[in-house]
């Protein structure tokens, strides 16, 4: 027998949200249809808890205490600079840019002139014709059993659908902000989709931001859920970067990813002291001799909370993956990494390792590591590793003897420590920018400390 | 001049006694050899020159140029001149070696108020003085120590001590884990710093290595404290004779 539930507020809030705006969400009949099953998915899983095993660390449901407003016609306006600000380092970079402005395409921020190969449509543009932007081999995985998969479908106001053409090298990143403004305190849904031709190198980078002055926090509901439905093509070549430096917001995303023979994929999450983030991969081996790269860098504090978890299905044979995620917490932060990995039966001469590791600077901070095989093919080999440690004295100490004061040893160490990571990312410029907001934020923590 | 006066360290978390009343003084321009047995206090008496703190001085003091450094910490030690040539020197997984060594050139000149080094200075000095202990600036690129052989760990040691030019220089057996040839490289290294400006402690079991680098003085430490001291013959005795004359009860 199932026992109900009662709704918490924020469960009752989504439900009264819904009923307010799905009239005015875009697209037509069909597309009303495709939002109202999901949103029926939602009502009757809830918000994932404590009991669902894959969000056993983040119990949204007790943590999510209200949700935001949504307003389908909110139109905020923002000054460019402003939006450089908000993006620090990652405004240096040359990039393609598209720019979503509290979950709603931005025509005037976002880069006019596109290189051939790239095809950009904003979502409500495409919903406007059809729903086959959201259905058949364009759906998210884990529609039905995954709450935060179908809060998005039944609530995404825009996003875009980007399409790279087969054989093309993209010179320039991809940049998607994803950028939070105002005081008010909103819930935001964006959905994209990414189709990458076969044999096509690109960059792609999601810049989840806030500008100045949107003060509204996690406890008053602000909440940004994005996902993202990613194909890549035979043998192309993807780095793909999410950059998290949204203070005080909850951010929940997906990523729902089909990658083809030959292809590799590189996906790296960077988190900088978000309320709360949930970054989740769903990837499945579509095709033989592929290459997954994973990797992250979590920096938290406070009582922020970040969570990496990624569900790989090597689903055919010969296929790599590699999972590094390296993070730093302090005061009673928490890092959470959960790195599934499933090979099934056929998937034979499967390589996979995983390794998490974090720093830990106060007593009071918690990692959880979570790293998972399942395995039902023989001949492969896989791997998992995690460690957890305070800043090792000895090092310290060697820097000190040097004349090096103890805040710059300590400083130099974790930059070193997360720069591990953080040098997965082959895009040379990108990676530098992540590098200076690791750096900033370890600079932040030394001054707090001082 | 280094002046330790009747020195008493004990390890910080059991207060076992290490170093009962140790009494030195090594002047400017003289290298001081520190020979002893396994567990004499060799290796403490030259963590806590440093300032390590997993020792606690429970009494006595240690004057470097006429001041007690006893209240300083390590970094500030470091800027008054002292180096220790770590016994095992550490690996440090992600920082590139010519990053710390920058870093603590810079951290000590500022200590001392005076401006950073510019890159291309920097460079400069690391090339020639690394040219001449074998350390190519490639091998700076890579992490501090990491992978690197006994041999070119003590090397990089020496490169530092060069490059930071320190006043009282401290090696801790130096000589542990090198072959003939390495011993001869860090020896000519150390026998490049030799200055009238500088006071130097070699501390080390064997005598092999007072070979290369002939002291001035020799002590025999054991059961904490200075048992006898004399000149560079001293050394070539206890090869001889061992450290069973001194390994007795205090």
């Amino acid at each position: 027998m199932n026992v109900a539930i009662a709704k918490t507020a924020a469960e009752k809030a989504l439900g009264e949200r819904f009923e307010d705006v799905h009239g005015k969400l875009p697209g037509g009949d069909d597309v009303a249809d495709v939002r109202r099953k999901a949103f029926g998915v939602l009502m009757a899983l809830g918000l994932p808890h404590r009991r669902v095993e894959e969000w056993k660390y983040t119990d949204l449901r007790a943590r999510l205490k209200s949700v935001g407003m949504i307003d389908p016609d909110h139109r905020a306006s923002l000054a460019a600079s402003k939006l450089d600000t908000a993006l620090g380092p990652l405004a240096d970079v040359q990039a393609v840019r598209v720019v979503l402005v509290d979950g709603v395409y931005s025509a005037e921020l976002s880069t006019r002139e596109l290189p051939d190969a790239i095809k950009i449509t904003p979502l409500s543009e495409a919903l406007a014709a059809d729903a086959s932007v959201l259905t058949g081999e364009n759906a998210l995985q884990r529609e039905a059993d995954e709450s935060v998969v179908a809060l998005n479908t039944a609530f995404a106001t825009d996003g875009a659908v980007i399409e790279i053409a087969t054989g093309a090298t993209v010179a320039k990143p991809i940049m998607l902000v994803q950028v939070r403004s105002g005081d008010e305190a909103r819930i935001s849904a964006t959905r994209n989709v990414v189709k990458v031709g076969a044999g096509a190198k690109v960059t792609l980078v999601e810049a989840i931001v806030s500008v100045g002055d949107a003060s509204a926090t996690a406890d008053d509901g602000a909440v940004l859920n994005t996902a993202t439905r990613i194909s890549v093509g035979d043998g192309a070549h993807v780095t793909h970067v999410s950059s998290n430096t949204d203070r005080g917001a909850v951010h929940l995303g997906t990523w729902s990813a089909d990658i083809g023979a030959e292809t590799v994929y590189r996906p790296f999450y960077f988190s900088a002291s978000p309320a709360l983030a949930r970054n989740q991969l769903f990837l499945t081996f579509a095709g033989e001799g592929a290459a997954l790269d994973a990797s992250g860098c979590f920096l938290a504090r406070g009582r922020e909370h970040i969570d990496n978890t990624l569900l790989i299905d090597h689903a055919v044979p010969a296929c790599e993956s590699r999972e590094l995620f390296k993070g730093v917490l302090d005061d009673t932060a928490r890092g959470i990494f959960q790195g599934k990995v499933v090979v099934r039966k056929i998937a034979q001469k499967t390589d996979g390792k995983q390794m998490a590791q974090a720093l830990m600077l106060s007593p009071t901070c918690e990692f959880d590591s979570k790293p998972e095989l399942e395995i039902y093919a023989d001949d492969v080999v896989c791997g998992h590793g995690s460690t957890c440690a305070e800043i090792d004295p000895d090092l310290v100490f060697y820097f000190r003897s040097r004349g090096i004061p103890e805040a710059t040893a300590r400083a130099l160490l974790m930059e070193s420590f997360v720069g591990e990571a953080i040098e997965q990312i082959e895009d040379e410029p990108v990676a530098d920018a992540i590098s200076e907001l690791a750096r900033g934020w370890l600079n932040d923590l030394r001054a707090d400390a001082a | 001049m280094l002046e330790i006066k009747d020195l008493h360290v004990s390890l910080e978390e059991e207060g076992t006694e290490i170093i009962k009343g140790l009494s030195l003084t090594v002047p400017k321009g003289e290298v001081h050899a520190i020979m002893g047995p396994n567990g004499s206090g060799k290796s403490t008496l030259a963590n806590v020159l440093a300032g390590r703190d997993d020792y606690e001085v429970t009494s006595g003091n240690i004057l470097w140029n006429g001041e007690s450094v006893l209240e300083m910490e390590p970094e500030e030690r470091a800027a008054a001149g002292i180096f220790l040539a770590f016994q095992y020197p550490i690996e440090i997984p992600g920082v590139a070696g010519l990053t710390f060594l920058r870093t603590a050139m810079n951290a000590q000149r500022k200590a001392r108020g005076e401006g950073e080094l510019s890159t291309p200075d920097f460079l400069k000095t690391v090339k020639a003085k690394g040219g001449e202990l074998n350390i190519d600036v490639e091998m700076l690129k890579r992490p501090v120590n990491v992978g690197f052989s006994g041999g070119e760990k003590k090397r990089s040691e020496i490169l530092q001590m060069a490059l930071l030019e320190p006043t009282l220089c401290v090696l801790d057996e130096t000589d542990s884990g090198l072959d003939i040839d390495a011993l001869r490289v860090v020896s000519e290294g150390v026998n490049a710093l030799r200055s009238p400006d500088r006071a130097m402690l070699v501390i080390t079991h064997y005598q092999r290595l007072l070979n290369h680098i002939v002291p001035d003085q020799v002590h025999v430490l054991a059961r904490g404290k200075i048992q006898k001291s004399g000149d560079k013959s001293l050394a070539l005795e206890l090869e001889k004779s061992g450290y069973a004359e001194f390994a007795g009860a205090a």
